[in-house]
């Protein structure tokens, strides 16, 4: 079937199966900062906004995104200047391998435009879907803790 | 896995197109998709409710709350409703999964699913919920206790969907939720136990310790007895332990989950004494 996607502000026809999921087709269309990694809903690496909230394309289908806003890391990149979100994480150490970090760095900026000031807690708390094997968390915590410092927001931690 | 995806956009369409063999309902998707992909379960046809209209209400019916299939997690989360009127279902929501779980995953979801794991499953349990089911032979209502019957088994039968579920309001009653898992998130209960008490009345139920959440009835009618106090801890514990069944699986022992059990109970009815009781 055709389906359209509407991925970072472009609209792209695709030809697709019925039960494929948005990780498969997203991937297939180049955006290949969405990780495929557990694969079953468990490591958060597939993150993708769907209408500015996260979600794990591995178990969504495609077809159900039509007429949804989609965006991936790829998006957050403009005319070479980096999101203070990806930058934060490159200042704090936050992305060793890089692997998990499109996962993080989306789930991330779904938290701070929800809550522009999240504390410590929060931030945990947002992030706990979002599985890391080289760092303990600790640098991506601060990489956005510090997001909120240098905006001026109180630290309660 | 190959299977067909349909995606009805009206309550009719879905009714005709759950007549057909060997399909499944999906909601979120949280659960099936990765069931499917383990090889547990095989359909030929999977029925998305993505594209169905409404079904996603949240409506205060007095003294009932009256939730939608189509109701995600993090739109319960956000309820004034749920907030003011059901604590202890906010409790139990918050442990669910990740946000990007929340984001997808149903309550009515987690009721189909019958895991004796599900989190929200413990607050229906404790405000005597009622499912509500939508069918060939047009709507009625089942006690929770009734349409789940075991581990993935309810009382749903060929045609029918779970249109909603009610449960009674519980702001006035103090609520506690406690999960023990392998880790803080996504993981799944080795043992929880929720609770609401009011005066002398005690509502109480674990899950992950039984084939299904478990409401212990005979320790609440100790504690009403007894006046809202527990007079011996283990007569109490005694009672609570006559509905719990465990099994040893790949997260914990059975002797682990009573021990658990026990522990929770103890250290729950000690903070609460200094609280409320």
């Amino acid at each position: 079937m055709m389906l359209e996607l509407t991925v970072n502000g472009r609209v792209h026809s695709v030809e697709i199966n019925p039960g494929e999921m948005l990780l498969d087709v997203l991937r297939r269309l180049g955006y290949k900062s969405v990780r495929r990694s557990c694969d079953n809903a468990s490591c958060g690496n597939c993150t993708v906004l769907l209408d500015g909230k996260p979600i794990l394309s591995c178990t969504t289908f495609a077809a159900r995104a039509t007429g949804h806003k989609i965006e991936t890391v790829e998006s957050l990149e403009k005319d070479g200047i980096l999101h203070p979100i990806q930058e934060s994480l490159l200042e704090t150490g936050g992305a060793q391998c890089g692997f998990c970090i499109p996962g993080f760095a989306l789930t991330a900026k779904a938290l701070l435009e929800e809550n522009p000031e999240p504390t410590e807690e929060e931030i945990r708390e947002a992030l706990n879907g979002n599985l890391c094997r080289c760092t303990g968390y600790e640098s991506q915590i601060r990489a956005i803790l510090n997001i909120t410092h240098k905006r001026g927001g109180l630290s309660n931690d | 896995m190959s299977f067909d995806v349909l995606m009805p956009e009206s309550e009719d369409e879905l009714l005709t197109l759950l007549m057909s063999e060997n399909a499944k309902i999906m909601a979120g998707g949280t659960d099936i998709l990765v069931r499917i992909r383990a090889g547990k379960i095989k359909p030929e046809k999977i029925i998305s409710l993505s594209k169905v209209r409404g079904m996603d209400e949240i409506i205060d019916k007095g003294d009932r709350i009256y939730i939608g299939c189509k109701v995600t997690h993090s739109a319960a989360l956000s309820s004034e409703i749920l907030k003011e009127h059901s604590p202890i279902m906010l409790m139990a929501l918050r442990e669910i999964g990740s946000p990007q779980i929340r984001n997808r995953g149903t309550i009515v979801g987690n009721i189909v699913n019958a895991s004796p794991a599900g989190d929200s499953i413990i607050p229906l349990y404790l405000s005597n919920a009622r499912v509500v089911i939508s069918g060939p032979k047009g709507e009625y209502k089942l006690p929770i206790e009734e349409f789940i019957k075991g581990p993935g088994k309810t009382a749903l039968s060929i045609g029918e969907f779970v249109r909603a579920v009610e449960f009674e309001k519980s702001g006035s009653w103090y609520p506690l939720f406690y999960k023990v898992g392998q880790r803080t998130a996504m993981a799944i209960a080795i043992a929880s136990i929720g609770l609401l008490v009011k005066d002398n009345n005690l509502r109480i139920a674990f899950g992950s310790v039984a084939p299904t959440v478990v409401r212990a009835y005979k320790a609440e009618r100790y504690f009403e007895r007894n006046n809202g106090n527990i007079a011996v801890m283990d007569e109490f514990i005694e009672l609570c332990m006559e509905y719990i069944s465990p099994i040893d699986d790949v997260r914990a022992s059975a002797w682990y989950r009573k021990e658990v059990i026990k522990n929770l109970l103890r250290d729950t009815f000690n903070s609460l004494r200094k609280k409320v009781l």
